[in-house]
């Protein structure tokens, strides 16, 4: 289907002809084009163009999945200066936690009547916990419930264990993936600029050591995802390098299911004073471009848990398809100033996308349509207020 | 003209709607028992009557939209009384009054497994046998003397079945016999009733005897007097579960304003057609307001918007002003379905403000920077004209520079009412009080069809537009809104925009026109499509379709800062308010916070230059540097 008269128009007028030309003929992108259209400030126009990639790859499909948030410490011994959720030790004083194994694994199975597909783990670097926590953690899960999907742990922290137990990224990823480990998720990319990691997160994972697990994880069969935190103090150029490295291990490996721009929040952290978070204007620019210049990526995801729920609808006419899950219990955003619920039903999730005139549709980990939901649900049993004296 | 007949009962919880038409032309009034109001409606002795909700199954009766006598929650006058507890009960008496509240009654003990024998009886005779295992029924004025040591509340315990308010009864009436205009008379004396509830408790009292101040609650916050999509759905229900158990016929409900629409045969007009008129900036039909409403895309919309945004602003400047919203009073007898913020006269938590706390009001936001003053408040039945003059000759003569950005047409319509005086006259004193411009409030969706749902006791469309047109002509300008996401149809908010256009095409007082989806937290309706999307949607299509208006404003508040910035490369040209004071809004749940740095960095990153304003949207030089 062709843009329309008034997208071409203001394409134009804006000098983004050259590139809408590019991206209707399927052609990649260069850096300088990204950043001229992250520079664009011609917010619709941009949508449009993001918008007719979009729907060429997923019609008016909208994707969620049901998934629960598993986050069995936050002891950390790095210091993020944008994270609000890490603490230095478990004491009580410090709001710090550590679940025991047993408090870990009936935390997700406590979940099993919900019609949960998948359980996203994520923790801290802790400095104490031992090797077979972690593979006993999956382990214990999965066998209790095979059919739900293991999405666990970010490269951060494979990155922290291999040097810590004396393992290379492919024991420690095999070990897991042994136990129950199906596939990544994308935390912990941050900004890959050594200018920007070197201030915000100097005692962490490099860019290099990031892909290079990502890589591994791909070559042992599992598939991953990949985010970005922006809005803090990185330069619009280095959004471009940080998704042209994406890109690029995505040509080699083809293992990215999806790229998750993540909005930086400011509050109860070390650089929220510094920055204001980004304007939604500010997140629906770098959707619509990561949609554009991601060529290679199959899907990009506005993770409502960071927008709030009417940003997440909007960004679904600005290139944006998956709007992540059910999110039960989500802790790290609202740690740092989050006012969203912690968990949208699936029903809220539905007319968030029926709304915007998308069609949702049930995904699993992986990306395969579990359901697609032409018709709304049947309508909700009455509410029944509990009895009052 | 002969009047039409109608019949009403003598209970307290209908004087507000009844005691309004005692000086009517319209209709003549004649009380009675509620069974007899009935009869009376049957035998077609009179043409409407306020009859109980299961009297509607006695014939093909047409309901007076938007009026009922209710209650969510305890209603304090239909019990279910006895010595014992209702769970032994094997008999129970029904006072032969009412036969909705029989139903109710049968269908509260069903939900609670009891199933006593039922058997009519007077209620004071009922009453006096309701011992051990007798319980008895008792409705009406009565209710208020019981004393049994078990008593059940049965419009507590609907709401606790089913979580929705009970509707007792309603205007019903025969067919073809009333008309619109009988409907604005029904609705208009229940405002004047509503407005008067202290007086008629002390009145009742008076009569009676007991403590008038819990009559006084009694009216004011156990009976609700609106029938919106929240109690319609009660009243659906109720309908439904008699019918289940075989209680009450099942029926239908049909209103007087039901008048069978023909399927309109709408013209063909294209999608691409009608986008490519409305971003050249030609003239949109509503057929075509209508087509882009319900089929364009988000960002087709959007980008036509754009057009328009830029060929009537072209410099890329988005303005704002600094000002403080203050609330004159809390109190109010409209009582619309969509507002968290009034109270009834005598609330405990009632107010009007002081001139001490105006002041420091005043003082604070000049000290802020702020050049305006938006006041507005409830309708409050004490305050005439004399009140809001020597309040604003007070604002005036003490902060010459505040301008006063006062009083929605809603207000001015119910000062002019209070005060006897014309609408033009009313308008030429507070002007020559200092009033310098009208906000745009309270329009909601200027459709009656709509209003009369969701807003039964405000004004109506040509009453809102009068004010408009009258304050436009002795020179006043003013905002224009539209709350958008209240059941309506795209054809409404159609109407509702054509409306606007034609008025200014008549005066062109219009300055800026602002939309915002209803926010139902804390309030008893029900919201449609009040997304984000829909926002953005029913923003675009105003810039088109109001070719007209000049300036249109982004809602920071209801939407966020985020969903703001998207409307402005979507139309809007201004970011509204920094505003130092909001109660109305916040009341129903939405907490987005900015000061002016805040909402420059927005304006700024979303490829804008901020520039701060007045009211007539003349830009400050300067201030927004």
């Amino acid at each position: 289907m062709p843009l329309s008269t008034l997208a071409n128009r203001a394409l134009e007028r804006d000098g983004l002809g050259p590139i809408r030309d590019k991206v209707l003929a399927g052609a990649r992108l260069s850096d300088a084009e990204g950043l001229q259209l992250l520079e664009a400030k011609d917010l619709a126009a941009l949508g449009a163009l993001a918008n007719h990639v979009r729907e060429a790859r997923h019609g008016q499909l909208a994707f969620y999945n049901r998934n629960v948030h598993l986050n069995p410490t936050n002891v950390c011994v790095a210091t993020c200066k944008f994270c609000s959720f890490a603490r230095k030790d478990d004491q009580h004083a410090s709001e710090g936690y550590t679940m025991s194994l047993d408090e870990a694994v009936e935390k997700v199975l406590s979940k099993r009547d919900y019609g949960i597909t998948e359980v996203h783990i994520v923790a801290g670097l802790h400095p104490t916990l031992p090797w077979d926590y972690y593979t006993s953690l999956l382990g214990r899960i999965h066998a209790a419930w095979p059919e739900l999907t293991i999405k666990a742990f970010t490269a951060i922290e494979y990155h922290y264990w291999a040097e810590k137990f004396g393992k290379t990224y492919e024991q420690v990823l095999s070990e897991l993936q042994a136990a129950g480990l199906r596939t990544l998720p994308g935390g912990g990319a941050e900004i890959f600029a050594p200018r920007v990691r070197r201030k915000i997160c100097d005692d962490k994972a490099t860019a290099e050591q990031w892909l290079e697990i990502h890589r591994t994880a791909h070559r042992l069969g599992m598939k991953s995802n990949a985010t970005m935190l922006y809005g803090h103090i990185e330069r619009l150029d280095e959004r471009i390098d940080h998704m042209r490295r994406l890109r690029e291990l995505q040509d080699e490996t083809g293992g990215f299911q999806v790229f998750i721009p993540l909005a930086f929040h400011p509050e109860h952290n070390m650089i929220g004073k510094a920055f204001p978070k980004p304007t939604g204007y500010d997140s629906l620019r770098t959707l619509a471009v990561a949609r554009l210049y991601l060529d290679n990526f199959d899907h990009v995801k506005a993770y409502w848990v960071s927008l709030g729920e009417r940003l997440a609808q909007v960004a679904l006419g600005f290139g944006v398809d998956d709007l992540d899950g059910t999110v039960l219990e989500e802790r790290i955003y609202h740690m740092a100033g989050s006012t969203v619920p912690q968990a949208l039903s699936e029903r809220s999730l539905h007319d968030l996308i029926r709304a915007a005139g998308r069609v949702p549709a049930e995904r699993d980990s992986n990306y395969h349509v579990l359901k697609v939901h032409e018709q709304p649900l049947p309508p909700a049993p009455p509410a029944r207020l509990p009895a009052t004296a | 003209m002969p009047k039409l007949k109608a019949a009403a009962v003598s209970f307290l919880n209908a004087w507000p709607l009844t005691a309004g038409l005692d000086a009517s032309d319209r209709i003549e009034l004649t009380l009675a028992e509620p069974s007899r109001c009935a009869a009376m409606l049957e035998a077609g002795e009179v043409d409407l009557a306020l009859v109980s909700v299961a009297a509607l199954t006695k014939g093909e009766y047409e309901i007076v939209p938007g009026l009922a006598i209710g209650a969510d929650g305890p209603v304090q006058t239909v019990l279910l009384a006895g010595d014992q507890s209702p769970a032994i009960w094997d008999e129970v008496f029904l006072d032969t009054a009412s036969r909705t509240s029989h139903v109710l009654a049968k269908l509260v003990l069903d939900d609670m497994g009891v199933h006593p024998e039922f058997s009519p009886l007077p209620a004071v005779e009922g009453l006096a046998r309701a011992t051990g295992t007798k319980g008895a029924l008792v409705i009406g004025d009565r209710a208020f003397d019981v004393r049994k040591s078990q008593v059940l509340d049965l419009g507590r315990e609907w709401t606790r079945m089913t979580g929705l308010p009970m509707i007792f009864a309603l205007w019903a009436a025969r067919p073809g016999r009333v008309s619109p205009e009988d409907v604005q008379e029904l609705t208009r004396a229940a405002q004047h009733g509503l407005g008067i509830r202290t007086e008629l408790a002390q009145r009742f009292a008076a009569q009676r005897g007991g403590d008038p101040e819990r009559y006084r609650r009694y009216l004011s916050q156990r009976i609700r007097y609106g029938l919106g999509p929240h109690e319609l759905t009660g009243l659906e229900t109720f309908l439904a579960r008699a019918a289940a158990k075989g209680l009450l016929p099942p029926m239908p409900l049909r209103f007087v304003d039901d008048v069978v629409r023909t399927t309109r045969t709408r013209r063909h007009v294209s999608l691409d057609t009608a986008l490519a008129k409305g971003a050249a900036g030609e003239r949109l039909d509503e057929v075509e307001a209508e087509l882009l409403d319900e089929r364009a895309p988000l960002l087709e919309l959007g980008l036509a918007a754009d057009a328009r945004r830029r060929a009537l602003h072209p410099d890329g400047v988005v303005t704002y002003i600094v000002s403080r919203n203050v609330n004159y009073t809390n109190v109010c007898t409209t009582a619309c379905h969509f507002c968290a913020f009034y109270r009834p006269r005598g609330a405990a938590d009632a107010y009007v403000l002081t001139r001490q706390e105006l002041a420091g009001k005043i003082e604070e936001t000049l000290r802020l920077g702020g050049i305006e003053l938006l006041l507005q408040g409830g309708l409050h039945p004490d305050l005439a004209i004399e009140w809001y003059e020597d309040l604003f000759r007070w604002v005036k003569s003490n902060y010459p520079t505040i301008n006063l950005h006062a009083l929605s047409p809603e207000e001015i319509w119910h000062i002019a009412r209070t005060s006897e005086l014309p609408l033009e006259a009313t308008i030429r004193r507070l002007v020559a009080a200092g009033l310098d411009s009208i906000p745009g409030g309270g329009a909601e969706v200027l459709d009656d069809e709509v209003r009369r749902r969701i807003a039964p006791l405000k004004c109506s469309t040509d009453e809102w537009l009068s004010v408009m047109r009258t304050a436009h002509q002795v020179g006043l300008k003013s905002t224009a809104t539209l709350m958008f996401g209240v059941g309506e149809e795209p054809r409404h908010r159609a109407s509702h925009l054509r409306r606007l256009r034609d008025l200014q095409d008549e005066t062109h007082g219009f300055t800026a026109f602002i939309c915002w989806p209803f926010q139902s937290a804390n309030t008893r309706l029900t919201a449609s499509d009040g997304s984000a999307h829909a926002y953005l949607r029913t923003n675009a299509l105003a810039r088109l379709y109001l070719d007209n208006v000049p300036h249109l404003q982004a809602s920071w508040v209801t939407m966020g800062g985020g969903v703001a910035q998207a409307a402005l490369h979507m139309g809007c040209d201004d970011f509204g308010q920094v505003m130092i004071e909001e109660n109305v809004v916040s009341a129903a749940g939405t907490t987005f916070k900015m000061d002016s740095e805040e909402v420059e960095r927005h304006i700024r990153d979303a490829g804008f230059s901020p520039s701060r304003r007045n009211m007539r949207y003349q830009r400050l030089g300067g201030a927004g540097a």
